[in-house]
């Protein structure tokens, strides 16, 4: 089953992405560079890539350092933060579809409760909503996607900092490091093989964004939130070319694949 | 370290602000959705509290009251909804059955597959552990396209059956991998013991090996309905009739205007299921996000 559904697809993908559609008549004739040649001299591909690296780049970074920072500081036994721990989580489970539309609402120009603590901030004008610039509807976006995943960050180096062993840090206090010097001369080179995992995982999900363009700016304004995967996937609605709508979509595959496997190799990670 | 108290307070103070600003787009979606339209439209002030808390919203996405007679007065029949678009039912319906099902299938499948990954090493093992991992590199967009002309030529377009199948194929590499570290915990010193006692294969993983790992089994078949429950790419290429809700609710954004109440009340209801269910499994979630490499 795994093999029909799995690799079945790829090797299909890749079968017709190597056919070339008439848009008038329809008609798909074999042509295998067509398409390939196609990706690799269209604008929009090469406006995508960036969209995307930028995205997920912000994106990480943002999650990474949150996480960790809200982590050491829930990391307490006292009493109630095991209940804001459980709250923390709170997010994830929440379907990004969904979260797409509440971010969509606090934005709103008109009624959106956080464009109206940006107006009484004087950050925004009701002129400019914040998902009609092309800068701003990135970030935008990307809040969104900080604020489902920070929780998926916090709670991996909970487990992390969880597992540390405790002598060290004992040793350090006893030599009188302070708290900084143990952070970041134990906590950090202690957790790195957690921290590199989380960005692998973390790193490919955001690569595949999809969910959050398609519900909160459907790659608008223009063209500036499309994504690699939503330009595949405007290809395959609105043009109906699908052999080069997956053609796109394996390029994304290709990408991610180089990249993750850069990745693995630099910082040896291991599952 | 002995924190001081004022370096206490500030660490309470500061975490439950920060939490807070987690929570706050759940609770002020949850909000939403009790607020009379008016309220909700207002665009000169953000109302926060001073509204008549309404359920009208649920009546109609949840309950499938159509939309003009339950506003006229509380007790009018169910509407006959086939007027009302923002009937979220029969989206609910298919939720739960795509959601249970590949639950189900995953579950029962991962588990065999992973009690032979754990306890054998056969010819390709960790080529095909190494196989599985790599799935979830695979963006689903990848694959969409070939899989709507498979499904389709198959006859497994928009149905239940074909919905349950795909989330299954992308929930079975976590499902494995997660039971798979379950089950690594387990010595294998008493799978020999029964063994030696003269239980079966079957017997041993049956009788001995799945009691033990039923802790796991809760945690991985809870992920695999949230991640079910969630997703929302393979529902909407997959399928044009049957709707899960994550596709049902974005189709209530029209151009000419959102219906925010009706789609705040749906989204509730939509995640409140996960959030029972994942405080249930809280202990084990770090591992089934990870797919079992780190170890809570």
């Amino acid at each position: 089953m795994l093999i029909v559904f799995g690799l079945y697809p790829v090797l299909y993908s890749l079968w017709l992405s190597m056919f070339k559609r008439n848009p008038a008549t329809r008609i798909e004739t074999f042509r295998p560079s067509w398409n390939w040649s196609k990706v690799f001299a269209d604008d929009r591909v090469i406006d995508a890539v960036s969209v995307t690296l930028t995205y997920t780049l912000i994106a990480l970074t943002i999650q990474l350092v949150l996480g960790l920072a809200i982590a050491l500081l829930l990391d307490s036994d006292r009493k109630g933060f095991g209940l804001l721990r459980s709250l923390m989580i709170l997010p994830l489970v929440v379907p990004p579809a969904v979260t797409g539309m509440m971010f969509l609402l606090m934005y709103d120009g008109s009624f959106g409760v956080i464009s109206h603590m940006l107006y009484g901030l004087g950050l925004l004008s009701p002129s400019t909503p914040i998902l009609a610039g092309g800068t701003s509807a990135l970030w935008g976006v990307i809040i969104a996607d900080v604020w489902q995943w920070t929780p998926f960050m916090v709670l991996i180096m909970l487990a992390g900092l969880r597992a540390l062993p405790k002598d060290p840090f004992e040793a350090a206090a006893i030599d009188g490091a302070t708290d900084m010097q143990a952070f970041f001369r134990l906590t950090l080179p202690m957790m790195s093989k957690i921290i590199a995992l989380a960005v692998l995982i973390r790193g490919i999900d955001l690569f595949r964004i999809y969910d959050y363009i398609k519900v909160m700016t459907d790659s608008g304004p223009g063209t500036a939130t499309e994504t690699l995967t939503a330009y595949a996937g405007t290809i395959y609605f609105k043009n109906a070319d699908f052999p080069y709508a997956s053609t796109v979509a394996l390029f994304t595959l290709i990408l991610v694949v180089i990249i993750a496997n850069l990745f693995i190799k630099i910082f040896k990670v291991r599952f | 370290m002995h924190d001081s108290t004022l370096k206490l307070t500030l660490r309470y103070l500061v975490s439950i602000i920060i939490v807070g600003i987690f929570v706050f787009p759940i609770a002020w979606w949850g909000l939403t959705s009790v607020k009379p339209i008016s309220a909700v439209f207002d665009k000169d002030r953000i109302v926060v509290f001073d509204f008549e808390p309404t359920l009208e919203n649920y009546r109609v996405t949840v309950l499938g009251y159509s939309k003009r007679s339950s506003k006229e007065d509380g007790k009018t029949l169910m509407g006959t909804s086939g007027n009302n678009s923002y009937d979220g039912r029969s989206s609910i319906v298919s939720s739960v059955i795509v959601a249970v099902g590949s639950t189900l299938v995953t579950t029962i499948m991962a588990l065999l597959a992973s009690y032979g990954l754990s306890r054998m090493r056969f010819w390709g093992s960790q080529g095909y552990l190494n196989w599985i991992l790599s799935q979830r590199f695979l963006p689903p967009v990848a694959i969409i396209v070939p899989l709507v002309f498979i499904f389709h030529d198959m006859g497994l377009r928009d149905t239940h059956t074909g919905l349950i199948i795909a989330h299954t194929l992308i929930n079975i590499p976590i499902a494995v991998l997660l039971l798979k570290s379950f089950m690594d915990d387990i010595p294998i010193d008493i799978d020999q013991a029964a063994m030696i006692d003269g239980a079966t294969r079957f017997q041993c993983f049956w009788m001995v090996i799945l009691p033990m790992v039923k802790g796991g089994l809760a945690a991985t078949a809870v992920l695999c309905f949230v991640f079910s429950w969630t997703e929302f790419l393979l529902s909407l290429f997959l399928t044009n009739s049957i709707r899960t809700i994550p596709v049902k609710i974005t189709t209530y954004v029209t151009s000419t205007g959102s219906e925010w109440g009706y789609i705040s009340a749906l989204g509730t209801s939509a995640i409140l299921p996960s959030f029972i269910f994942i405080l249930l499994v809280q202990r084990h979630l770090v591992r089934g996000l990870t797919m079992g490499a780190i170890k809570d």
